[in-house]
């Protein structure tokens, strides 16, 4: 069964950006949540989608041991880690 | 009727992602990947699966499934709850690709596409199919992801671009012409064919129509007056000849409705309206995003025992307004019998006009109606559905939840807003 658990914080994040006609310009790297830094090393997949009238961009990354779901707000430009599946892993030490 | 095999060249390519939610899914999140993973709208105990991943497949799970039946062939499935956004953004990307090689595209649902290059060959420098084909799934890849794959079949029409994309699932490209058809035939069974399921085979298999073969040397009078017993039997003879029959598009919509199938076993008088109110509501939404009022509606209740209850009006008055929508379904749901639990309900809207909601009424009640909505659609629209929303479906808000459009993705925009 699906093991995902809903989080719904504000994070910080490190985030690379970088000039792409088509491709995603932009890629968190790293995320610093109570303490710890974990490392991204892949995007899965990032795609648009709106909120009322507001554009958030999902980022739906992994860091090799869990899945981790961001969103950035490209109103008031802020990240928010909404979910984390496996996360037994992620925060296992 | 008689006719030869077409020996046409072939000009129409299929483009499916077979597995599609579940393939997203897996790209969205690499853990998912080379796992079993089945994909569904609500999870619960029974609910049904929509989508299955290749892994999934492989060990029996097939879409439709309940989930305690899967459970019992795969042990490890992971289930996931649909997410629209996702499968609408790999929708569009699939559609700009397939678009800069034809105007001439049809997306037939949301996992697949149609070309037709007839006419359209001198814009792509009179390139190969094969070679478009391969390029196309080379873009998937690198504009979405890359776990990505998807099925291309090439054919002189549409049913036998079709069958030549499912010859090599997951990640095939196959092209049927007249020198490959009857051997492709000879390979298959007649479920193999699309179109063709259990009470076609049943028909076909009662006038000794066994094999692809025999149906493609069975005459067009047989099929028509004894098999289909009306034109599709014509259609199905040119069809498997690789003649264009199906090139047609049906714009109409006749019924606009929601229905769900309830989340509570024993659910009391209230928890079944609160649902009702909220269907109401969106198909109120779907009325108004298509800019349409209606005349009739229909509620219907299947009912934990099996029975199974429907009730229809046709009205003077068109409606569209949430609250009308829900008013005279209620109308017709409190006659409704009350011996059992209810299972699933549902609300359709018919007899579907063009909107009269920019006519102003001579009667000002009619007038603040039409206003009333107008304002709370706009709010809706400016801070997500269901901002506001009516008190009496406020509970079932988080509970039902929007469905995914298999076949057709007209509602796809307003279902997004609401996802």
């Amino acid at each position: 069964m699906d093991n995902t658990v809903m989080i719904n914080r504000d994070v910080n994040i490190i985030a690379y950006y970088f000039r792409g006609k088509d491709k995603p310009n932009c890629f968190p790297k790293r995320m610093d949540i109570d303490g710890r830094q974990i490392t991204f090393t892949e995007t899965g997949l990032l795609h648009p989608t709106q909120k009322g009238k507001r554009m958030v961009h999902v980022f739906d990354m992994t860091d090799g041991k869990a899945d981790y779901r961001l969103e950035f707000d490209a109103e008031v430009l802020s990240w928010k880690l909404v979910a984390v599946s496996d996360a037994q892993n992620a925060f296992a030490n | 009727m008689h006719l030869p095999i077409s020996n046409e060249e072939p000009q129409i390519m299929h483009i499916d992602l077979n597995s599609c939610f579940a393939t997203v899914e897996q790209q969205a999140r690499p853990m998912l990947r080379g796992k079993p993973v089945g994909v569904t709208n609500r999870i619960s105990k029974y609910c049904c699966i929509i989508a299955a991943s290749y892994e999934a497949k492989a060990l029996g799970v097939k879409v439709g499934m309940r989930l305690d039946e899967a459970l019992e062939l795969a042990p490890n499935l992971i289930m996931t709850e649909t997410d629209p956004p996702k499968y609408h953004y790999v929708y569009k990307k699939l559609l700009n690709i397939l678009s800069s090689y034809s105007d001439n595209v049809v997306m037939k649902s949301i996992d697949e596409g149609v070309i037709d290059f007839h006419g359209t060959r001198e814009n792509i420098n009179k390139r190969e199919l094969s070679e478009i084909g391969y390029e196309i799934k080379a873009r998937l890849i690198n504009d979405v992801g890359s776990w990505m794959r998807c099925n291309v079949g090439i054919g002189p029409n549409r049913f036998l671009a079709k069958v030549a994309a499912g010859l090599h699932k997951p990640d095939g490209l196959d092209i049927i012409d007249h020198n490959n058809l009857i051997a492709t035939y000879k390979s298959m069974r007649l479920t193999d064919l699309h179109g063709i399921a259990e009470r076609n085979e049943a028909r076909l298999n009662s006038v000794g129509i066994m094999t692809p073969m025999d149906f493609l040397n069975a005459p067009s009078e047989l099929l028509r007056r004894q098999v289909f017993k009306s034109v599709c039997g014509d259609d199905w003879y040119q069809r498997l000849r690789g003649y264009e029959v199906d090139q047609h598009s049906s714009g109409i919509t006749r019924m606009v409705g929601r229905q769900y199938v309830l989340d509570i076993r024993r659910p009391s008088d209230d928890e079944v309206r609160t649902r009702l109110s909220y269907l109401c509501e969106t198909t109120g939404m779907k009325l108004r995003y298509r800019g349409l009022c209606a005349r009739g509606i229909m509620v219907y209740v299947k009912y934990a025992n099996g029975d199974s209850w429907y009730e229809r009006k046709m009205f003077k008055s068109t409606f569209f307004t949430n609250a009308e929508v829900y008013r005279r379904a209620t109308l017709l749901f409190n006659k409704r019998p009350r011996h059992a639990f209810e299972r699933e309900i549902g609300v359709s809207c018919y007899m579907l006009t063009p909107s009269n909601m920019s006519q102003i009424s001579l009667l000002e009640d009619v007038n603040k109606d039409i206003w009333l909505t107008q304002a709370v659609d706009q709010v809706n629209n400016q801070y997500g559905e269901f901002t506001i929303t009516s008190a009496t479906s406020a509970k079932s808000k988080n509970i039902v939840k929007q469905k995914i459009p298999f076949g057709s993705t007209q509602y796809f925009e307003l279902l997004l807003k609401s996802s």
